[in-house]
């Protein structure tokens, strides 16, 4: 092995543990079999090539101005699996359940026009719920071009649209 | 409690969900956990909090599917009021953390103490016990004008309680003071009707005489004394509905909370 790519190996391992260290990885008690990933990316370039794609890709995406708090996140979460496993989803997926789950309304479209990605997002949370007993993982690419932060509420916080939030959410 | 309930819904919960009963009523049994149902807990700080689930077990007695209806039903339905009322400005109520209505799980946070010398839990029962030396004292006046807001200011907005009683009371602390959080809203409802309001404070003021008799003059119109300023801040329509209000109490005083079905 050149030194070269020993260096490039070692470049990549970096990034890797980066990666993980950056993606708040969770389980949620009652329900074991699964394990929540969620990443944040902020000044994104690449939005309306997701959006394009945003069908095939096993993500959740979620618009940053909507989102406040873990808590806010979490609880959405909950609820997708906690329908998912108990009664059945409204919408195709755990992922486009969990961006159902943020709105108040029971409105797929609306739900995701407001809370999902949208052309010109340039902040954006990614959630991946896997299965643990059918070996899916998550490796941490979420095919996102920007820069992953770590997971905080103060990080939340700082790119919520409080009036956003306040217009959707409260009557 | 039978502990068949409490194996049915641990069993549900799994045992990574630690519970303990504190509490049981007609329809529901209350447990604390030291587990938040869905908050990671990388993110969780404070380690020492209690989270309230109150379960609604299955009542054997009712056919399963009208069974699973009703327990549905009225979770669903507790739980959104609770989220309503949450919203009112001033309005001191549980936060709610989490709602499984299939397995009629509401999830709250956690609300008062354990007053002093084993007076028990913090609720306005166990207060004014506590408070039976001083019974006039400023702290007891304060925070039964303050109890009297919160029930003018859940009035004011058109809820009503159903169970109002000093049990339903929890006082939490906010430094020397003790500030009122109204709990238990299985018996709630959205409701226009003088009657239902007219009722709630009945029930109160009867909790009163009850367990509190020989103070219980005084506690009365201090309470009333507190629904009467939100009415005020209200103006004219406010005092209007005041007026309205408080003849209908009494009217409800005379007769009871039933109502008469002759005639």
């Amino acid at each position: 092995m050149s030194g070269f790519e020993q260096l490039l190996k070692l470049n990549n391992c970096k990034e890797v543990r980066e990666m993980t260290e950056l993606t708040l990885a969770y389980g949620i008690p009652q329900f074991q079999k699964f394990t929540v990933h969620i990443q944040k990316y902020n000044n994104v370039t690449n939005s309306p090539e997701l959006r394009s794609k945003l069908a095939e890709l096993p993500f959740a995406y979620i618009d940053s101005k909507t989102v406040v708090s873990i808590e806010q996140l979490s609880s959405a979460v909950y609820k997708a699996v906690l329908e998912s496993e108990y009664n059945r989803m409204r919408t195709r997926n755990l992922h486009s359940e969990c961006i159902l789950s943020l709105s108040p309304s029971s409105n797929i479209g609306d739900a995701l026009k407001t809370f999902g990605l949208k052309e010109d997002s340039t902040d954006l949370i990614v959630i991946k719920i896997t299965e643990n007993n059918k070996g899916e993982s998550f490796d941490g690419n979420a095919f996102v071009k920007g820069d992953l932060v770590a997971i905080s509420n103060e990080e939340f916080a700082s790119s919520a649209d409080i009036e956003t939030i306040k217009a959707v959410c409260i009557h | 409690m039978s502990a068949e309930i409490i194996a049915v819904i641990a069993d549900v919960l799994t045992e990574s969900i630690p519970l303990t009963p504190i509490s049981q009523g007609a329809e529901a049994v209350v447990f604390t956990s030291p587990v938040h149902p869905y908050l990671p807990s990388s993110v969780k700080h404070d380690g020492n909090k209690l989270y309230i689930l109150k379960y609604r077990p299955e009542k054997k007695y009712r056919h399963p599917d009208i069974d699973k209806a009703l327990t549905k039903h009225r979770t669903l339905g507790e739980s959104k009021l609770l989220a309503k009322l949450r919203l009112i400005d001033g309005l001191n109520v549980p936060k709610l953390i989490g709602c499984d209505p299939y397995h009629g799980c509401i999830w709250l946070e956690f609300l008062g103490e354990d007053l002093p010398d084993g007076h028990g839990f913090s609720n306005l029962k166990n207060f004014l016990w506590m408070n039976a030396k001083d019974p006039y004292s400023d702290l007891v006046k304060e925070t039964l004008i303050k109890v009297g807001k919160q029930i003018g200011l859940m009035h004011w907005n058109d809820y009503c309680h159903g169970d109002l009683t000093t049990s339903n009371i929890v006082l939490v602390r906010g430094g020397e003071e003790w500030v009122p959080y109204l709990i238990d809203f299985g018996l709630g409802s959205i409701s226009m009707l003088v009657e239902d309001k007219g009722v709630d404070l009945y029930v109160l003021e009867r909790a009163i005489i009850s367990t509190h008799s020989s103070f219980s003059d005084k506690y009365n119109m201090w309470i009333l004394e507190g629904f009467k300023e939100v009415f005020e801040s209200n103006g004219k329509v406010g005092l209007k509905k005041y007026k309205d209000l408080t003849k209908r109490f009494e009217e409800v005083r005379l007769r009871g909370r039933k109502r008469s079905m002759i005639g």
